[in-house]
C-alpha cells in the first residue's frame, strides 16, 4: 500500500509540474549517491520489481527457541523441512538462537550453502533484510508487512489468524455446557489479541448469549507455565468449561489446569483449545478439543515458487483460511455434524459472506466482549 | 446479549486466594535463602539459575519416582550442588560474585533446555496434582478454609521454614556469625570464627532454598517443566530479600503480597476491569519502598555484601 501510494504521488507530480519533476530527479540522484556512500548498511531497495529467478539448493532457518515446543518454533522448522522434502533439497535448522542479533547465524547458514534463508522471529526482520542484502541471499521474514518486501531478496509473511480463531469460537460456543468460555493469553501479543477477537466474534455468531471471560497472564509470560495454570484455574472457577489458550510454553500450564481442575457447575468435563501447533500426541487425558493450526508450508512453497519465477518479495503473503495455511484441527472430540457446520462457516469466511473483525489491542477485545 | 465479566463467587475467590499462596511460595523459599546468603555477605545473582535447575531436577525426579517428596529432595540437592559451585568460586576463590552468578544462570538455562529437549521434548509429560492436606475444621470455612488450609504439606513447611530462619538469625550464635560475616568479616575472623565456612554455609542455604523454590514451581505450581519457566522469579526473590533487610517476616509478607497482586490482576480481569497487569505486580514493592522511606531509612544492606574476604587484607 505504501509503495503504491508513493508511486501515485510521484506520477502526478511529473504530470503537472516539470520543474518539480526536475527537482525531484535531482533529489533522487542525490539520494542514490548518498545511499551508495552508505555501503552495505542500508536496507535493500524495495522499489524495483523485476528480478531474475533463482533456484534453491539448500534452505536455512533460524528460530529463536528450541524447535520442539509444539508451537511457533516447531511449526516453522517442520514447515521448512516439508518444503525441503518437496523440493528435494537439504535443510539446516538453527533453533534456540535467542532473540538478539540473528546476523551471525544467518551468515553461517549462508556460508554452509543455504540459498534461501528463513528468519523465524518478527524481531529478526531488520537485521535479516540487511544480511540478505549484504550476502545477496534471499530471506523470508515475518511481521514487517510492506517494509519486509525487497524484490528478489526479502519476502514478508503475515497472518490472518483471527479467521481460524473465529471457527474455534464458533465450535466452542456450540459445545459449551455452561455457556461460558475462557480466553487466556500469556502475553500482550499482537497475534494473541487478533485471535482473541476472532474467537469472541465466532462464539457470538454461534450463540449470541455466550459469556466470555478474558484473562492475561503477564506482559510477556510466554514461558510462565505456573502463571498459565493459575490464571486458567481462575477462569475455570468462574464458570468456563472450554478454555482457548494462547501461550507458547505457558500453554502447557494451561493444559495442566484443564486436566486437573474440577469442572464448574453445569459441566462434567473441561476442554482446551490450542493455537499454532498440534499437541494431540500429548493429550493423555482427552481434553484437547482442537487447535487453530498455523501451517506455513503453503506460504513457504509459494515463496519458493516466486523465487524461481522472479516475483519473490513483491507482495505480502498472508496465512489465512483461503490459502489453506490456517486450519482448525479436526479431532475425534468434535461431532461430525458440527464439523460440517464449521466447514460451512469456513467457506463463508473465504468467500467474504462472513467478515471477521480484527482487534489490535486487549481493550478492543474487551469492548467486543462487552457487546 | 450477555457480556463478559464474572461475579466473584465462592469458587472464584477460593481459586484466587489459593492461587496467590501457590504463586508466593517459590518466591518465599528462594528469598529466604538469598536473605541468609546476603546476611553472610554473598550476593547470589545466580538465584534464578538455581531455581531453574531445581525446577528441572524436581520435575524429573517426581516423574521418575512418582513421589513429589522425591522431587523436592532432588530439587534441594540440585540447588545445593549449584550453591557449592558458587561457594567454591566466590568464597573459596574470591571470584566476582556478580560475574559468577550470571555465568551460573546462563549455564542453568542452557543445561536445563538441552536436557529437557533430550528427555521430554517429544512428550512434554505432566504431573498429577499434589494432594492438599486438610486442616480439620478450619478447612471447611468458605474461601479461606479451602484456599489456605487445604494446601499441600510443603506449603506449611515453607512458612515454618521462614520461622526457623528467623529463629536462626535472631537466637543462635550461628545467626550472629552470619551477620558478622556480612557486616564485619574481619571482626568475625579476629574472634576465631571461620569467615569462609560461615559464608559457605550461607551460600549453600541459598542454593538449597532456591532449588526447593524451583521444585515447588514445577511440581506444585505448574505440574510441568518448560524451559525458562522461572520467568524472572529468581530476580524478584533477590529484590524481596534486599527489601526485607534480614527479617523473614517481611519475606513472607512480600512474597505472599506478590502472589496476592498476581491474583488481584486475574480477579480484576475476570470481573471485567481493565488494568495494566505489571502495575498491579509492582504494588507490593511500591508499598515496601514507601514503608522503608517512612519508617526505616537506616542502613539497608550488610556492609561487606559482595566484598570478598581476604584474611589480613586492609579494607
Amino acid at each position: 500500500m505504501v509503495r503504491e501510494r508513493m508511486v501515485r504521488v510521484r506520477a502526478r507530480g511529473m504530470a503537472v509540474a516539470p520543474l518539480a519533476a526536475a527537482v525531484a530527479l535531482l533529489a533522487l540522484a542525490l539520494a542514490l549517491a548518498g545511499a551508495s556512500g552508505c555501503g552495505g548498511d542500508s536496507l535493500p531497495d524495495t522499489t524495483t520489481s523485476s528480478v531474475a529467478g533463482r533456484s534453491i539448493s539448500r534452505i536455512g532457518i533460524v528460530a529463536p527457541e528450541e524447535a520442539n515446543d509444539f508451537g511457533w518454533n516447531q511449526e516453522g522448522a517442520d514447515a521448512a523441512r516439508r518444503l525441503a522434502d518437496s523440493l528435494g533439497v537439504e535443510i539446516e535448522v538453527a533453533d534456540g538462537a535467542g532473540y538478539d542479533d540473528p546476523g551471525p547465524v544467518l551468515r553461517q547458514l549462508a556460508d554452509d550453502g543455504s540459498d534461501l534463508l528463513i528468519a523465524w522471529a518478527s524481531g529478526y526482520n531488520v537485521v535479516a533484510r540487511q544480511t540478505a542484502g549484504e550476502l545477496d541471499v534471499p530471506v523470508i521474514v515475518i511481521g514487517a508487512f510492506e517494509e519486509g518486501l525487497a524484490p528478489g531478496l526479502s519476502q514478508d509473511l503475515e497472518t490472518r489468524a483471527q479467521e481460524g480463531a473465529y471457527l474455534a469460537g464458533f465450535l466452542a460456543a456450540r459445545m459449551t455446557k455452561t455457556g461460558t468460555l475462557g480466553i487466556v493469553m500469556s502475553a500482550d501479543d499482537e497475534n494473541w489479541v487478533k485471535m482473541a477477537g476472532g474467537f469472541v466474534a465466532g462464539a457470538r455468531a454461534a450463540e449470541p448469549a455466550t459469556k466470555l471471560l478474558l484473562a492475561q497472564v503477564g506482559q510477556a509470560g510466554y514461558a510462565d507455565a505456573a502463571g498459565g495454570k493459575r490464571v486458567t484455574e481462575g477462569v475455570i472457577a468462574a464458570g468456563a468449561d472450554i478454555v482457548f489458550g494462547m501461550g507458547d510454553g505457558s500453554s502447557f500450564g494451561m493444559i495442566q489446569a484443564v486436566e486437573t481442575a474440577t469442572p464448574p457447575a453445569g459441566a462434567d468435563k473441561l476442554w482446551f483449545i490450542d493455537v499454532i501447533g498440534d499437541k494431540t500426541s500429548l493429550d493423555k487425558k482427552g481434553v484437547y478439543l482442537t487447535s487453530v493450526w498455523w501451517d506455513y508450508q503453503p506460504l513457504f512453497e509459494r515463496a519458493a515458487k516466486a523465487l524461481e519465477e522472479g516475483t519473490f518479495g513483491t507482495q505480502v503473503y498472508y496465512l489465512d483460511l483461503a490459502g489453506d495455511g490456517l486450519k482448525l484441527l479436526q479431532t475425534p472430540h468434535v461431532p461430525e455434524d458440527l464439523w460440517k457446520e464449521i466447514e460451512d462457516v469456513k467457506a463463508d469466511i473465504i468467500d467474504g459472506t462472513v467478515e471477521v473483525p480484527v482487534t489490535e489491542s486487549k481493550t478492543e477485545v474487551e469492548a467486543l466482549i462487552g457487546g | 446479549m450477555n457480556g463478559g465479566g464474572a461475579s466473584l463467587s465462592v469458587p472464584v475467590l477460593t481459586a484466587l486466594v489459593a492461587g496467590a499462596v501457590i504463586a508466593g511460595i517459590p518466591l518465599l523459599l528462594a528469598a529466604l535463602g538469598e536473605m541468609v546468603s546476603e546476611r553472610a555477605g554473598v550476593l547470589n545473582i545466580g538465584l534464578e539459575g538455581m531455581m531453574l535447575t531445581g525446577a528441572f531436577t524436581g520435575f524429573a525426579a517426581t516423574l521418575h519416582w512418582g513421589s513429589p517428596w522425591a522431587g523436592f529432595a532432588a530439587a534441594a540437592a540440585a540447588g545445593l550442588a549449584f550453591g557449592a559451585v558458587m561457594a567454591l568460586l566466590c568464597v573459596g576463590l574470591n571470584l566476582d560474585q556478580v560475574v559468577v552468578g550470571i555465568a551460573l544462570l546462563v549455564l542453568a538455562q542452557g543445561a536445563t533446555s538441552v536436557l529437557h529437549r533430550a528427555e521430554y521434548g517429544a512428550s512434554y509429560p505432566r504431573l498429577d496434582a499434589v494432594p492438599g492436606l486438610e486442616i480439620p475444621l478450619i478447612a471447611k470455612v468458605p474461601v479461606i478454609g479451602a484456599a489456605l488450609f487445604s494446601q499441600p504439606l510443603v506449603v506449611y513447611l515453607a512458612i515454618a521454614l521462614a520461622a526457623a530462619v528467623g529463629w536462626l538469625l535472631r537466637a543462635t550464635s550461628l545467626g550472629l556469625e552470619l551477620k558478622a560475616a556480612g557486616e564485619e568479616p574481619e571482626a568475625l575472623d579476629a574472634a576465631g570464627v571461620s569467615v569462609v565456612a560461615t559464608r559457605v554455609f550461607g551460600v549453600l542455604v541459598a542454593g538449597t532454598c532456591a532449588g526447593l523454590g524451583g521444585g515447588f514451581l514445577s511440581i506444585v505450581a505448574a505440574g510441568v517443566f518448560v524451559p525458562f519457566m522461572t520467568n524472572g522469579t529468581g530476580f524478584i526473590a533477590i529484590v524481596i530479600a534486599m527489601l526485607s533487610r534480614g527479617r523473614p517476616l517481611w519475606v513472607v509478607i512480600l512474597a505472599l503480597g506478590f502472589g496476592i497482586a498476581l491474583s488481584l490482576a486475574t480477579a480484576l480481569q475476570l470481573v471485567g476491569v481493565s488494568v495494566p497487569i505489571d502495575l498491579l505486580n509492582a504494588l507490593p514493592f511500591v508499598a515496601v519502598l514507601v514503608a522503608l522511606f517512612l519508617f526505616g531509612r537506616g542502613k539497608a544492606l550488610p556492609g561487606a555484601l559482595g566484598r570478598p574476604f581476604v584474611r589480613g587484607a586492609r579494607t
